[in-house]
């Protein structure tokens, strides 16, 4: 090969690794789209050990759902693919998604369920 | 087949399925202690307690058998899910499943 076509070759090499690089942030919409891969998904279930629906989010506490995404963090709460997701996790992400599935929602019940309460 | 056979076979396949389902106007007998956190109509009064109202009744089973095993760890929980059979945790399961607030968000 030439030497000009090398050269041409590393450039072209390098604006890649800068894409790249680029591309590579991850953004809350990226994590988020994380979590809905399984918990967006009605009757979606686990697969391994136990088989289970997953847990619905939408209306959650969001004290509760950073609370349960620090304890897989940590290891006390132990499923293996929580534990994989959230080693990712920033502590900003988890406020961004308690708030994202809890946020005004949770502040209140539901209608249907104040209307139980009466 | 004749029909006898028929209608037997359907009545055995139907059991384990009736079996394996709680019964919500028994778990909301049985309700009352998890009222305390969670909230009496399953929407709790603490930012710290996770509304259950409208929860799949498989994982809120699922999570009371794991803490009653130790597979999950909380110092309030593991007493509660203690004292608590298999068909207790159905039948809670069942009531909480039964409520309206959570749901799937898309």
């Amino acid at each position: 090969m030439q030497p000009t076509r090398i050269l041409a070759l590393a450039a072209a090499l390098v604006a890649c690794g800068a894409q790249a690089g680029e591309d590579t942030k991850v953004t809350i919409e990226n994590r988020i789209a994380q979590c809905q891969g399984c918990h967006g998904i009605p009757d979606w279930k686990t697969a391994f050990p136990e088989v289970y629906r997953v847990p619905k989010l939408g209306g959650q506490k969001p004290a509760y759902i950073v609370a349960a995404l620090k304890e897989y963090k940590s290891g006390q709460r132990d499923f293996a693919t929580m534990r994989a997701i959230v080693a990712n996790l920033s502590d900003e992400d988890m406020q961004a998604v308690a708030k994202y599935y809890g946020g005004e929602q949770a502040a209140q019940p539901a209608p249907a369920a104040q209307k139980g309460a009466q | 087949m004749n029909r006898t056979l028929i209608v037997l076979a359907l009545v055995a396949l139907a059991l384990p399925a009736a079996a394996a389902s709680g019964d919500a106007e028994v778990g909301k007998k049985k309700s009352t202690v998890c009222a305390t956190c969670h909230g009496a109509n399953g929407v709790s009064v603490s930012p710290e307690f996770p509304n259950l109202a409208g929860q799949y009744p498989d994982y809120i089973e699922t999570a009371l058998k794991h803490y009653k095993n130790g597979k999950r760890k909380n110092p309030i929980m593991s007493v509660q899910a203690a004292n608590l059979t298999p068909k207790d945790m159905m039948d809670l399961a069942a009531y909480f499943s039964s409520q309206q607030a959570l749901q799937v968000k898309h």
